[in-house]
């Protein structure tokens, strides 16, 4: 392995970001499908675009790239402004989506072409693509053409083709949608040993949340070309911007209930209405935050995850807060147990424990677990 | 890339286009309009050159033989077209039917298409010959004539015999359009239409020509724009004749030019054809529209 | 669905009368050639030859036979400017397909190329005639081969924009990713993939280049550069007594043209529709 492949040293200091992109917008005629988007990545980040299809990923990608022109904003590279420059001299390498292989060429050329438009001599190109063929695995298949290889023998050379440059950063268009889901989780693993291995920066794009959960060192989650949170994948998790965030990453998604919350002392008092005449639920959050405590009391919109309604198991719950609950339908996934409950007009979810032993129809204590509660303006979405 | 030089490779990637084309069209059609203001003559001499107005297109647009040329024109276009239309459209009904030999004949329907044009002409020319020719024996022997007859020789009738062997060459581009159009037309919607009760000519009508009619159009002005040129078929089969009969357009610009050597009236004579033409390849682009809107 | 009797016996009728239609000229175009002169002139005809004569064809590929010299000349000199025309169509029209497809150039200017070969070629023939004869031109396969290559482009143009059009995008974005440039994007990845079109698109080009009259006649005077279809007309117009000589060089000059047809069938017509059709 020579050193092109070996772990980069990490910068302590990250004054410079390997990559900024601010302001960028972009449109096609009167449609505007990028609104003043700002992302920034230090030098060895993995961070994962993640939002609903058409929303404007690979069009974020391409700016980035330089294959679409954007309408106005900057996009810096390791600290050069390269808003207008040719995606030759971005020192950039993407992977695409539909893999993009050159399928008049074979394995090797594929993953050489970018030393061959470099003027490589031969020798070394077969050397660099060769180290870059034992990485992936895929040096036995290097004489074939693309046309012959698997799914996911495709994308490992999409890869192997943006990674034998060395460039200073890798884009991926959603590279693992087109395979089938055990395929999926195997090359997920691998992207990330290989991102740890080689200390890449990456912006990785996808629409599945679970691989932005997996992978990311940095999540961005965009809806209708906008950026609507930033964080490490806890945060996105733990504190969502807003409902769509909310609704949109873990899974099952956190349930979003309308609730009256009120202060009693400093605690907050959370009321949920229940099906046709059953007493609500009155919950109490221990640690509300500033957002809750200065706002007059009155209708929300509170989240909380499948897994902070939950039985009493080994779990450390607080059991004070139990009630009993019917279970409209249980469906059991093997390690966890999901039951759909009616609460505060709408369907949520606990996550059970995959062993206990419930059926539909039963009623059974539920513990909640308001540690974690997110709360948000029932008008604007947004979290308080 | 940079918007500046993504448009400017744009620039470089058309400039041997648009090099070849503005030097062998653009500034050559320039020139014709140009002449055709003139008195200019083709001529080894040198020759004083006058600007003449529109005296040109006064004298062509009264000129009775030319008016008759471009009359002559639109009729050999209108049959021909027509019946290209027609026959191409029977022939597509036909070869999407199933049979045995179906896709024989769907091989060497190509064949006349490939003649090249003048060969067309000159077999033609021979099928029709007045002594020797084919169509003489074949009707005379099947009882049809008396006696042989010189299909060419007869002003009024030469221009149709024309037509025939235009026809006869042209009509598998049609065929080949409207049955690829026709392969496109859903199986499950004639099979309801038919299961409705609709007869095969109510099918064709409410169906069928609705659904190709779009590429019909297309195709169709297309050949009306090249019947619109005709050229080397009369060249070969009767250089215009008998008494100017089959005198088209195009061979009426070529004499004048070629064989009276008038350039600044041929000129005049061209552009007016051009203009023609003009029209028609207008009619062809909004018919492409209608075509692209329809499907 | 089963046909009724009549509805077959109709089919077929129709069926066997097409074929009549379209092959009978062609059957007898050879037939003609291979015919003694006296089974051709005889009243009414003898269809079927006597016996076969195939020294026609002997004759015409015969350089020393003053048929077979003109023949030959012919057929070389519409060979090179055929050949020659197509070439140059393709390597000037690649470009600009791709300047269209890709580059977003206007489709108004792509009209505008179509346009100029939908016009008569009557309205630049003589200022061409005047500017080829003040250059001393005339009457040269270099000449012809020029004019045919405008001819040619816009249609060449035309169809490889619909064929690069279909092509996956993405393929080139990764070359350029990889840091290639457009030129070398386009010999080394674009190309390649276009093959199939590029083959369609020469076949088109050389059958039109290989059909063209007008220009033929008009720019050339003899053997060193007049083409098949000139000299075709020249053989029909001139006081040759044996019908089946004109039929043999017409057989000929057909060979090639329906040989590629045959072979190359659903490409020709696919690139036919495409380029009366497809907008
Ligand atoms: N060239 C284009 N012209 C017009 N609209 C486009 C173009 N490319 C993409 N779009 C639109 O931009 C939106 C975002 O597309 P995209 O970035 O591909 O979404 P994603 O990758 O997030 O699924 C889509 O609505 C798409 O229709
Ligand atoms: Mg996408």
């Amino acid at each position: 392995m020579t050193n092109n492949l070996q772990k980069k040293e990490r910068t302590a200091v990250s004054s410079n970001p390997i990559l900024a992109v601010e302001n960028l917008s972009k449109s096609y005629g009167d449609l505007r499908i990028l609104k003043d988007v700002s992302v920034a990545i230090e030098a060895g980040d993995f961070l994962v675009l993640v939002g609903p299809s058409g929303c404007g990923k690979s069009t974020l990608l391409g700016c980035i790239g330089g294959l679409t022109e954007i309408t106005s904003g900057n996009i810096q590279i390791d600290g050069q402004d390269v808003t207008h420059t040719d995606p030759a001299k971005r020192d950039i390498a993407m992977v695409f989506q539909s893999y993009a292989l050159f399928p008049n060429m074979s394995v090797g050329d594929n993953i050489g072409f970018g030393l061959e438009v470099r003027k490589v001599p031969k020798t070394e190109r077969d050397e660099k693509v060769n180290q870059v063929a034992e990485l992936l695995k895929i040096e036995p298949l290097l004489d074939r053409a693309p046309a012959q290889l698997s799914g996911g023998q495709r994308q490992r050379v999409a890869m192997g083709r943006a990674l034998v440059r060395d460039p200073k950063l890798f884009l991926f268009d959603e590279p693992l949608s087109n395979l089938d889901a055990k395929l999926r989780v195997t090359m997920r693993t691998e992207i990330k040993r290989l991102h740890q291995r080689l200390n890449a920066s990456i912006i990785y794009v996808t629409h599945d949340q679970i691989e932005a959960m997996t992978l990311a060192t940095k999540i961005v989650v965009m809806k209708d070309g906008v950026i609507q949170q930033v964080g490490s994948p806890r945060e996105i998790y733990d504190t969502p911007a807003n409902i769509f965030v909310a609704d949109f990453m873990g899974s099952p998604a956190m349930n979003i209930l309308d609730a009256d919350v009120t202060m009693d002392g400093l605690m907050a008092r959370v009321e949920i209405a229940r099906e046709d005449g059953q007493e609500p639920l009155i919950l109490y959050d221990t640690n509300p935050g500033e957002g809750i405590t200065s706002r007059p009391a009155g209708p929300l919109k509170v989240g909380l995850r499948p897994e902070a309604l939950t039985d009493l198991g080994s779990r450390s719950v607080n059991a004070d807060q139990q009630f009993d609950c019917l279970l409209d339908v249980v469906e059991p996934a093997g390690s966890d147990t999901f039951a759909v409950i009616r609460l505060g007009g709408t369907e949520v979810t606990a996550r059970m424990h995959g062993d206990v032993d419930v059926n539909s129809g039963d009623t059974v204590p539920i513990c909640f677990d308001l540690t974690k509660i997110s709360y948000f303006d029932p008008k604007s979405g947004e979290r308080l | 890339m940079s918007a500046i030089s993504r448009s400017r490779e744009k620039w470089v990637l058309l400039f041997p286009a648009i090099l070849v084309l503005s030097l062998i069209t653009v500034l050559p059609f320039l020139q014709t309009v140009w002449t055709s203001f003139t008195d200019a003559e083709i001529t080894a001499r040198e020759q004083q050159v006058n600007w003449i107005g529109l005296e040109n297109y006064i004298w062509a647009l009264t000129d009775p033989d030319f008016l008759e040329a471009l009359g002559r024109t639109m009729y050999f276009t209108a049959v021909s077209v027509g019946l290209e239309g027609v026959l191409g459209i029977a022939v597509a009904l036909l070869l999407n039917q199933k049979f045995r030999g179906r896709w024989f004949l769907r091989v060497i329907i190509i064949l006349p298409w490939a003649v090249p044009t003048i060969v067309n002409a000159v077999a033609w020319r021979l099928i029709y010959h007045p002594d020797y020719g084919a169509l003489n024996s074949l009707l005379l022997q099947l009882g049809f004539i008396d006696s042989y007859t010189s299909w060419l020789g007869d002003p009024d009738r030469a221009l149709n015999m024309v037509i025939l062997a235009d026809v006869w060459k042209n009509f598998p581009l049609v065929a080949y359009i409207a049955l690829a159009a026709m392969q496109t037309i859903p199986g499950d919607l004639l099979k309801a239409a038919a299961i409705e009760g609709a007869g095969a000519w109510k099918r064709f009508r409410s169906i069928t020509l609705p659904w190709i009619i779009g590429p019909m159009l297309v195709v169709l002005i297309l050949r009306t724009i090249e019947a619109f040129r005709v050229f080397d078929i009369i060249y070969v089969m009767t250089r215009g004749g008998p008494s100017d009969g089959t005198k088209t357009a195009s061979f009426y610009v070529y004499q004048e030019y070629f064989s009276y050597l008038r350039s600044g009236s041929g000129a005049s004579y061209a552009v007016v054809v051009a203009g023609i033409s003009a029209v028609l390849i207008l009619a062809y682009y909004a018919g492409i529209r209608r075509d692209q809107r329809g499907a | 669905m089963h046909r009724s009797l009549i509805a077959s016996f109709a089919l077929y009728s129709a069926a066997l009368l097409l074929t009549l239609f379209t092959l009978a000229p062609l059957v007898w175009l050879v037939l003609m050639s291979i015919s003694s002169p006296n089974d051709l002139t005889s009243v009414p005809l003898n269809w079927w030859p006597t016996e076969v004569d195939l020294s026609r064809y002997g004759h015409l590929v015969d350089l020393n036979n003053g048929a077979g010299h003109r023949f030959l000349a012919a057929l070389r000199n519409s060979l090179l400017t055929a050949g020659g025309a197509t070439l140059i169509a393709l390597i000037v029209a690649v470009p600009a397909a791709y300047a269209f497809s890709r580059r977003g150039a206007s489709l108004a200017l792509l009209f505008v190329f179509l346009a100029t070969i939908m016009m008569p070629p009557i309205t630049y023939v003589l200022p061409l005639y005047e500017i080829f004869g003040g250059l001393g031109a005339l009457n040269k396969t270099t000449t012809l081969i020029i004019v045919y290559s405008a001819m040619l482009l816009p249609f060449a143009t035309w169809l490889m924009k619909s064929n690069i059009d279909v092509l996956p995008v993405e393929i080139e974005q990764a070359a350029f990713m990889e840091g290639a440039s457009t030129a070398f994007t386009l010999r080394r990845v674009v190309l390649p993939l276009a093959l199939p079109a590029i083959a369609a698109t020469c076949m088109l080009s050389f059958l039109v280049a290989w059909d063209e009259f007008f220009y033929a006649l008009i720019f050339t005077s003899d053997l060193s550069a007049k083409t098949l279809p000139v000299a075709i007309a020249d053989f029909s117009a001139g006081r040759v007594t044996d019908y089946g000589v004109i039929a043999s060089v017409g057989v000929l000059a057909t060979l090639p043209p329906a040989i590629l047809a045959i072979c190359f069938q659903r490409f020709i017509v696919s690139g036919l529709a495409a380029g009366s059709v497809k907008g």
